[in-house]
């Protein structure tokens, strides 16, 4: 044995190591596939601290003051979004999360039509290892109610009528009305808390270019020897 | 630690940018020590007298495909994440055979005259200069070549994607195929050498 692998060159001996390799990695399986790791403990102190989301004018400040350091995704339809959608925000449907081109240390913001659609994309993401996917809490709803057709107290004391200007302004900044909370109680009967707030329609809002519109867009990248 | 380190938020786009250049000199460095920089070896290859190229790419591929699948099983690096460039066929096997006309009628490839340059060698910079000149008639043409440039897909096909053949047996294939290659390269540089001599 000893005679035979004397005999062989440099280059042969490489040759040989290279294929058993490759005879090896017949049996290799290195794409995980689908399964994921959680850290169960670091999600339920997330979830417990309320630290997976974001208030409606939180964001609307953000969105005011022009940060980018963050992305809003839309997981709604595409048609859905052409009709309404919050400024700045970008359309990515659920089946083309993960290949919309995010990247895990970044802050990602998700709305959906319904609150369990953008919590189980929170829940994909975290999952597949993108720690600054956060909620939009209350979703699209608390958008309306919070930001664009805030309510206003009808006898504001010194304290509501500084946060009723600020609301005033914001609400004016996307293209909304403000409303008085006599009028919102009057459709209660009896319930106010309970009532969904009777909302016009909500103006059409100008988004700018979205970086992926529907499908994710694709940049070639140069390669070459 | 699990790759891509840039992937798992590891560094930024300026750490990025100093890995990719310290990369980058790697990569030089070693084709010049291939004997790379010099146009009459890369030539060589078409004349089938010297297949160093050849044997080199060869090597390189086999090497970060086997370095990437054992990465990729012991869970070092997940290959999902690993950048693929997209598929346009037809696009891609006509900029092919334009890169190869070049590579014959130039003496070099991009990275290799960016090497030769380095090393002080004028007809590597006259490539280089010729690379930035058909860059730019690219870019002015670019309206008019749009269309042919983004033809097909775009999705990052793989041969195992693809054919739905398993991953273990396309790095087997691609092994094989380069040992033989290298086996076959050798008795073609015997014949064409002697033939050169005669």
């Amino acid at each position: 044995m000893r005679n035979w692998m004397s005999m062989l060159t440099l280059n042969s001996k490489l040759a040989l190591g290279a294929v058993a390799l490759g005879a090896i990695a017949l049996f290799a399986t290195p794409y995980p596939g689908s399964t994921v790791t959680l850290d169960a403990k670091e999600l339920a102190l997330t979830v417990s601290k309320d630290a997976d989301r974001v208030e409606a004018p939180e964001l609307a400040a953000w969105i005011i003051e022009g940060r980018a350091d963050y992305r809003l995704i839309d997981l709604r339809s595409q048609g859905e979004f052409a009709q309404y959608r919050i400024p700045g925000a970008v359309n990515v449907p659920m089946a083309g999360l993960i290949d919309a081109g995010l990247r895990r240390p970044e802050k990602l913001v998700l709305y959906a039509a319904d609150a369990v659609r953008a919590s189980q994309a929170w829940m994909f993401l975290r999952a597949k290892g993108y720690t600054g996917a956060y909620l939009l809490k209350g979703g699209l709803e608390a958008w309306k109610d919070q930001v664009v057709f805030p309510v206003l107290a009808d006898n504001p004391t010194a304290a509501e009528r500084t946060r009723d200007e600020k609301r005033r302004s914001m609400s004016a900044f996307f293209g909304g009305q403000p409303r008085s909370a006599s009028s919102v109680s009057a459709g209660g009967a009896g319930m106010p808390g309970l009532v969904t707030p009777v909302t016009p329609a909500l103006p059409a809002v100008a988004a700018p270019p979205s970086p992926m519109g529907g499908a994710p867009a694709r940049t070639k990248k140069k390669e070459g020897c | 630690m699990t790759a891509p380190f840039f992937q798992y938020g590891m560094f930024g786009d300026e750490t990025s940018l100093v890995v990719a250049f310290f990369i980058g000199i790697g990569f030089g460095f070693f084709l010049e020590r291939a004997g790379f920089g010099s146009a009459r070896k890369l030539v060589s290859q078409f004349y089938l007298n010297d297949l160093a190229v050849f044997k080199v790419m060869f090597t390189a591929i086999v090497t970060a495909m086997l370095g990437v699948t054992y990465l990729g099983w012991i869970g070092w690096l997940d290959l999902s994440l690993v950048y693929l460039v997209p598929t346009y066929l037809m696009p891609q096997m006509v900029g092919g055979l334009v890169l190869g006309v070049g590579f014959v009628v130039g003496g070099y490839c991009p990275g290799t005259s960016v090497a030769a340059t380095a090393t002080g060698r004028i007809d590597g910079l006259v490539y280089g200069l010729g690379i930035f000149a058909g860059m730019f008639t690219f870019a002015e043409l670019f309206p008019w070549l749009k269309g042919f440039y983004q033809a097909g897909s775009g999705e990052a096909t793989t041969i195992p994607g693809a054919f739905g053949i398993p991953y273990g047996i396309v790095v087997f294939a691609v092994v094989l195929m380069a040992v033989g290659g290298f086996y076959g390269a050798g008795l073609l540089e015997k014949k064409f050498a002697a033939a050169a001599g005669e």
